[in-house]
């Protein structure tokens, strides 16, 4: 009676058994992809505010104002539109915003006079409202600078941390691929548990003489390989579509194997627990993205304020996180060092793996 | 109560019926098996919360026996043979399975047990050689190509043993959760339900295949709602209601009590006829009105054919069918006996 050959048959039996459901497989890789687009639209919504520009003036002070504000980071897409067309556009809700510059501006502007600038604001949406305002003002101070107004001057002196800058979609591919790891290694190690006692097998292997875990932990083998071949596949995308380049790449690959390790213990524990493949399966969806925006997916996490930093210290997600974007962007997103995300990563892997051995044999018998 | 050689209590639950009649079965086919207890339930309760699965259960199967729980839904068998496979636990008395103290025995007990449980628990899949070779792993089988091989073949089941479980029809997948039992040649199998959800070929087959697990001398403990299949298989039978034992006998015995039944189809307005041609009739316990006539209860003893005869003599009869009684009937003849 040897583990290894119980482990072992448990990992055939397991390739075969997702070898006949081509479907699952095909999904668990599109369901990777599938964040990667996620984050892509997220960063790429309420980047670029769609405004029309009414130029009543005509002016070479317009003409630079209009330049400013095409300027203004992540906030307008421009089109020059006549006043009703825009005014039409806006009621339509085809638009966020209007942008007035009236008749006489640039002469205004050359006086030194002071000129009202109609804004009108499709206010459907708050956060884009302050979008909006909060871009305007940068952009009028742009266009003071460039004109040579008066008044006071700042020239803000930027001294950079890191020696490149990281943009936003780069940075959130990166994060995604942990929520990556976290939805498809849990989902297929959680279904893999869960259908042992649908299928009414909990109890084959509770009555057998190995601990239920032993011929488990080969079938969470098997789906740890696919969920390692998903990963891969949405990694290679991540570097060719996107151009993402890990700058060392065998932290990445020990940073996602460690990911993809934790994420089917824990989805191995969660399947012993519920027991049932549908509400494991939502579950997972259910908690994956309140981890992931608690990790510093968007942002590193200690910007958010202490209360939520100090929570995503209990989520796996945050180091998983910290790992990764060490690996692609060499940015230190936690505080601590990589070497103690991975240590905390594979502290909650046997946390995970210690709850689900104990749960296991008790579960399996009823 | 007796004091065994080792100080415990052995119950015997009635002069009639309890252990004796277990010891009765020691000879099969001439060869002497081995008396020692396979299953030894000493006063034995289970408890969830308030609810109590078992009352104050004790029994002693001996080796090489057929021992049959019988029962409604919710009698208590499936907990029986949970206590016993060290599933559940023991709220009070003593539990023996093959020697070994519950709930201690752990891996090597559970070595030693073949189990098939009221569902099939298979891979659907897997084919039906996948799903031995897996459950064979988990005991640590050797050769275990030649074994499985050898089990479905025990079982009829070597053509069919490249198809899909989830192709394969109620009764074959029957047939390889008792394959997969059989594996590690267990000393003791216990089968709950073994024919249920399955069709009359199915069901015969079946028995069939526990005859010869029977003959070669294998300890078979079966769980299950119907008298005929205890009677088919069975050396000894324990019969429980809302978790109490209420015998313990052979089912030749046991149908003594509870006696047959003769289903008689017939006009309404003959049943009374039926009813006092019995009247007086050696063996005849009382005559029911049933929706396609009526039905003779008769005790175990009865002279069957007499009975018959005598009903055909007084009416116009359209069919008639002798028949074991069935589980309610054995629980009013325990009621009345107890």
């Amino acid at each position: 009676m040897t583990p290894w050959g119980a482990v072992w048959e448990g990992l055939r039996a397991e390739t075969a058994q997702l070898r006949r459901s081509p479907l699952l497989l095909i999904l668990a890789v599109i369901q990777a992809v599938t964040f990667l687009l996620l984050v892509s639209l997220f960063g790429l919504t309420g980047s670029r505010a769609p405004t029309a520009i009414v130029d009543q003036d005509g002016g070479p002070a317009a003409g630079r104002l209009v330049a400013d504000l095409a300027e203004a980071h992540r906030s307008f897409s421009l089109r020059n539109m006549p006043a009703a067309a825009a005014d039409a556009a806006l009621r339509r809700g085809d638009l966020v915003a209007v942008i007035t510059i009236p008749h006489g501006f640039s002469a205004a502007v050359q006086r030194g006079d002071t000129v009202a600038l109609p804004v009108a604001v499709d206010n459907v949406d708050a956060d884009l409202t302050d979008d909006v305002q909060r871009a305007l003002p940068s952009a009028i101070i742009a266009f003071g600078h460039q004109m040579g107004f008066p008044g006071i001057r700042l020239q803000p002196a930027e001294r950079d941390v890191l020696p490149h800058d990281t943009d936003f979609i780069p940075y959130l591919v990166v994060s995604a691929l942990a929520l990556d790891a976290l939805v498809v290694a849990g989902v297929l190690a959680a279904i893999a548990v869960a259908r042992e006692f649908e299928a009414g097998t909990a109890r084959v292997l509770a009555l057998s003489p190995m601990h239920p875990l032993v011929p488990l932990s080969g079938r969470l083998l098997a789906t740890g390989m696919v969920s390692l071949a998903a990963m891969g596949i949405t990694t290679a995308l991540v570097v060719l579509l996107y151009h993402v380049v890990p700058i060392n790449p065998a932290e990445l690959i020990l940073g996602l194997f460690a990911c993809v390790v934790i994420f089917t213990c824990v989805g191995a524990a969660v399947g012993g627990m519920i027991r049932r493949i549908l509400p494991v399966t939502a579950l997972i969806f259910g908690i994956a993205l309140p981890l992931y925006i608690d990790s510093g997916a968007l942002e590193p996490e200690r910007f958010d304020g202490d209360i939520i930093w100090a929570v995503a210290h209990a989520s796996p997600v945050y180091y998983a996180v910290g790992v990764l974007e060490h690996a692609f962007h060499s940015l230190h997103v936690t505080p601590e060092p990589v070497v103690v995300d991975l240590l905390a990563l594979a502290g909650w892997a046997a946390v995970a793996l210690v709850g689900a051995w104990a749960l296991m044999r008790r579960r399996m018998a009823r | 109560m007796d004091v065994d050689g080792e100080g415990r209590k052995v119950v015997h639950l009635s002069p009639q019926n309890g252990v004796d009649a277990a010891m009765r079965t020691g000879l099969r086919g001439g060869e002497a098996v081995d008396r020692s207890p396979a299953v030894w339930l000493d006063r034995v309760s289970c408890r969830i919360g308030d609810r109590t699965l078992l009352d104050d259960v004790s029994l002693r199967m001996t080796t090489g026996q057929v021992a049959g729980i019988l029962g409604p839904n919710g009698a208590g068998k499936s907990t029986m043979l949970g206590l016993i496979t060290g599933l559940r636990r023991l709220s009070s008395g003593s539990a023996t399975v093959l020697g070994e103290r519950l709930p201690g025995g752990g891996a090597l007990l559970r070595r030693r047990i073949g189990v098939v449980l009221q569902e099939t628990a298979l891979y659907d899949e897997l084919t039906a050689y996948e799903n031995l070779r897996f459950a064979a792993a988990l005991y640590g089988v050797p050769s275990t190509r030649e074994r499985v091989f050898a089990v479905l073949d025990l079982l009829g089941l070597t053509d069919r043993s490249r198809d899909m479980v989830g192709t394969l029809s109620g009764g074959m997948r029957r047939r390889i959760s008792i394959a997969r039992a059989l594996l590690h040649e267990p000393e003791l199998l216990i089968i709950d339900e073994p024919t249920l959800g399955v069709d009359v070929d199915a069901r015969h087959a079946i028995w069939s295949h526990l005859r010869v697990l029977r003959a070669r001398g294998t300890t078979i403990l079966v769980a299950t709602n119907y008298l005929d299949e205890a009677e088919a298989l069975c050396d000894v039978v324990a019969v429980l209601r809302e978790g109490h034992l209420l015998a313990y006998e052979s089912p030749t015995e046991l149908i003594a009590r509870a006696g047959r039944c003769i289903d008689i189809d017939c006009h309404p307005d003959d049943v009374a006829l039926v009813g006092r041609a019995m009247e007086g009739m050696q063996g005849v316990l009382r005559v029911d009105p049933t929706p396609s006539g009526a039905a003779v209860f008769l005790h175990g003893t009865a002279p069957t054919d007499e009975v018959v005869k005598t009903v055909l003599r007084s009416t116009s009869v359209d069919g008639l069918r002798v028949r074991a009684a069935d589980l309610a009937e054995v629980f009013r003849a325990l009621a009345v006996t107890a």
